[in-house]
């Protein structure tokens, strides 16, 4: 359901692939990467060695993010079975489709 | 993880070779929060409309039980739920600025630490689609009710059911499902929900049509008030009226309440009465009875059967049966595969009935028989039957 105060408006950043914790273990706690932006409003996302360009898009569709309420997980792959609530929209997403560019570190020599 | 530090930023910056100058002061240093791999929250895309349901602060229900499929509900639309997978990693980040929210943020800070509220490779679809009413007929007939002098209600061991159970129970909007009560002629009793037997109902409707002969009243202006008066110390004075409601049409006239009867409606329901009790008739048989039992001054024509009854032309003599469109299943495959199990060969004006309820908002019943038929010419007449082979 709706909330009664106002919606929070979230981002929604898009990546290729998948993004695997460094350590072994979930990523909960773990850091994604630097966003920065240029100043032509370019989003620039750095994650690890790698530089991923991407862009702002305006989502003609928006995204509610729904969160379970109560009860335990349920595993049921077939269907939303359960009670939501509507924690956020998402109008917007940042979105990191070009391949990304490797950081070549310098090698300091010994 | 220790929060990284501006210095630590300009550090990668300057490795990754990008020159500061052409960023935007602030950095958001994004990271997963504790909750982020949980799994709890999940995407649902949004249809035209529904983001500003969600703003206005009205609420969208996901229904169905365990052997449904889920459908999604605001208050007045329907849609089918359909996971979409994507190749792609989506992150839901609360709190992460757009660059002309960083322009527009006055604050001198340069660094903002973000956290990844969930993430997921796939969201939830929405497809609007004809709303699942079929059950709510079905529960209202568990108990239909057939009067005051009934004893079986005392003792009914039937769930009844209110607003909020059907509410609960059917895959509909609320809109829709009160809709449908109003089109199925239901009424409120003791705030449950109930249809009324056919038996009861026909009995209430022949103490009308009675008392509108005795008082030789015009079909189109019966008085509410002297109904109630009259028929009161018969049947209970909600009954009275809702049999006025569900076979009239409402309006006031000098601040009196009449009723402008529905012949269409009385000659359909009068046919189910005598239709009901055998397999078929001899049609022209039947149209004689028929036309014999309405009240006088009422014309009956087969046309007012659409969706209730079928006429076979290939029978010598010609015969008619009975045929509910809402005893036929819901979905259009299940529904096309009942009527050809049950004729062979249907011309379009013939099946349109039984079909016309299967066109949602895209769909016409001449799409619909170009995706679960065949057609052909027989005796220069077109023709549709099933695309299956008939086992």
């Amino acid at each position: 359901s709706g909330g009664t105060g106002a919606l929070a408006q979230w981002v929604l950043v898009e990546l290729q692939g998948e993004v695997e914790p460094r350590q072994s273990g979930d990523l909960a706690g773990n850091l994604l990467g630097d966003l920065h932006y240029t100043r032509e409003g370019v989003p620039v996302l750095i994650v690890g060695h790698h530089i991923l360009y991407g862009k702002v898009v305006q989502l003609e569709k928006p995204f509610a993010v729904l969160v379970k309420q109560g009860g335990a997980p349920q595993p049921s792959p077939a269907g939303p079975h359960g009670r939501y609530a509507v924690t956020a929209l998402i109008k917007t997403k940042l979105l990191f489709k070009t391949r990304p560019k490797p950081i070549i570190t310098h090698v300091p020599k010994k | 993880a220790a929060m990284r530090s501006r210095a630590e930023v300009d550090a990668t910056l300057q490795t990754a070779k990008l020159n500061p100058a052409e960023l935007l002061p602030a950095v958001q240093c994004l990271s997963f929060g504790p909750q982020a791999g949980g799994g709890e929250c999940c995407l649902l895309q949004l249809e035209p409309g529904l983001c500003a349901e969600l703003e206005a602060g009205r609420s969208l229900v996901i229904r169905g039980e365990k052997d449904e499929h889920a459908v999604l509900c605001s208050k007045d639309k329907t849609y089918d739920m359909k996971i979409a997978d994507t190749s792609n990693m989506l992150l839901f980040v609360p709190g992460c600025k757009t660059p002309e929210e960083l322009n527009a943020d006055g604050a001198s800070c340069n660094i903002i630490y973000s956290q990844i509220a969930g993430f997921s490779k796939n969201y939830w679809e929405l497809r609007r689609c004809r709303p699942k009413l079929k059950k709510l007929r079905k529960l209202l007939m568990e108990d239909p009710y057939e009067g005051p002098d009934s004893r079986k209600d005392q003792t009914s061991t039937f769930s009844k059911y209110t607003t909020e159970d059907l509410l609960s129970l059917i895959q509909a909007s609320e809109e829709e499902i009160l809709h449908q009560l109003e089109v199925i002629d239901a009424c409120k009793i003791e705030g449950y929900w109930r249809i009324l037997d056919f038996d009861y109902e026909m009995k209430l409707l022949n103490h009308v049509t009675q008392l509108i002969d005795s008082e030789s009243w015009p079909f189109s202006k019966v008085p509410l008030r002297v109904c109630l008066e009259e028929l009161g110390s018969l049947e209970p004075r909600e009954m009275i009226e809702h049999i006025l409601l569900s076979y009239g049409r409402k309006y006031v006239d000098d601040g009196e309440i009449f009723f402008e009867m529905r012949e269409d409606k009385i000659c359909r329901a009068i046919a189910q009465m005598l239709l009901q009790n055998a397999v078929k008739f001899n049609l022209s048989e039947f149209e004689e009875v028929w036309q014999q039992s309405v009240p006088e001054g009422m014309t009956t024509r087969l046309d007012q059967l659409q969706g209730l009854a079928l006429v076979d032309k290939s029978s010598r003599p010609e015969t008619i049966f009975l045929l509910k469109v809402e005893d036929l299943p819901e979905d259009n495959q299940e529904r096309f595969n009942s009527l050809f199990g049950i004729r062979q060969k249907w011309t379009e004006v013939d099946i349109t009935p039984y079909i016309q309820d299967l066109c949602g908002e895209k769909q016409t019943v001449g799409a619909l028989l170009t995706k679960y038929a065949r057609s052909s010419m027989l005796n220069g007449v077109k023709v549709y039957n099933s695309r299956r082979p008939i086992s």
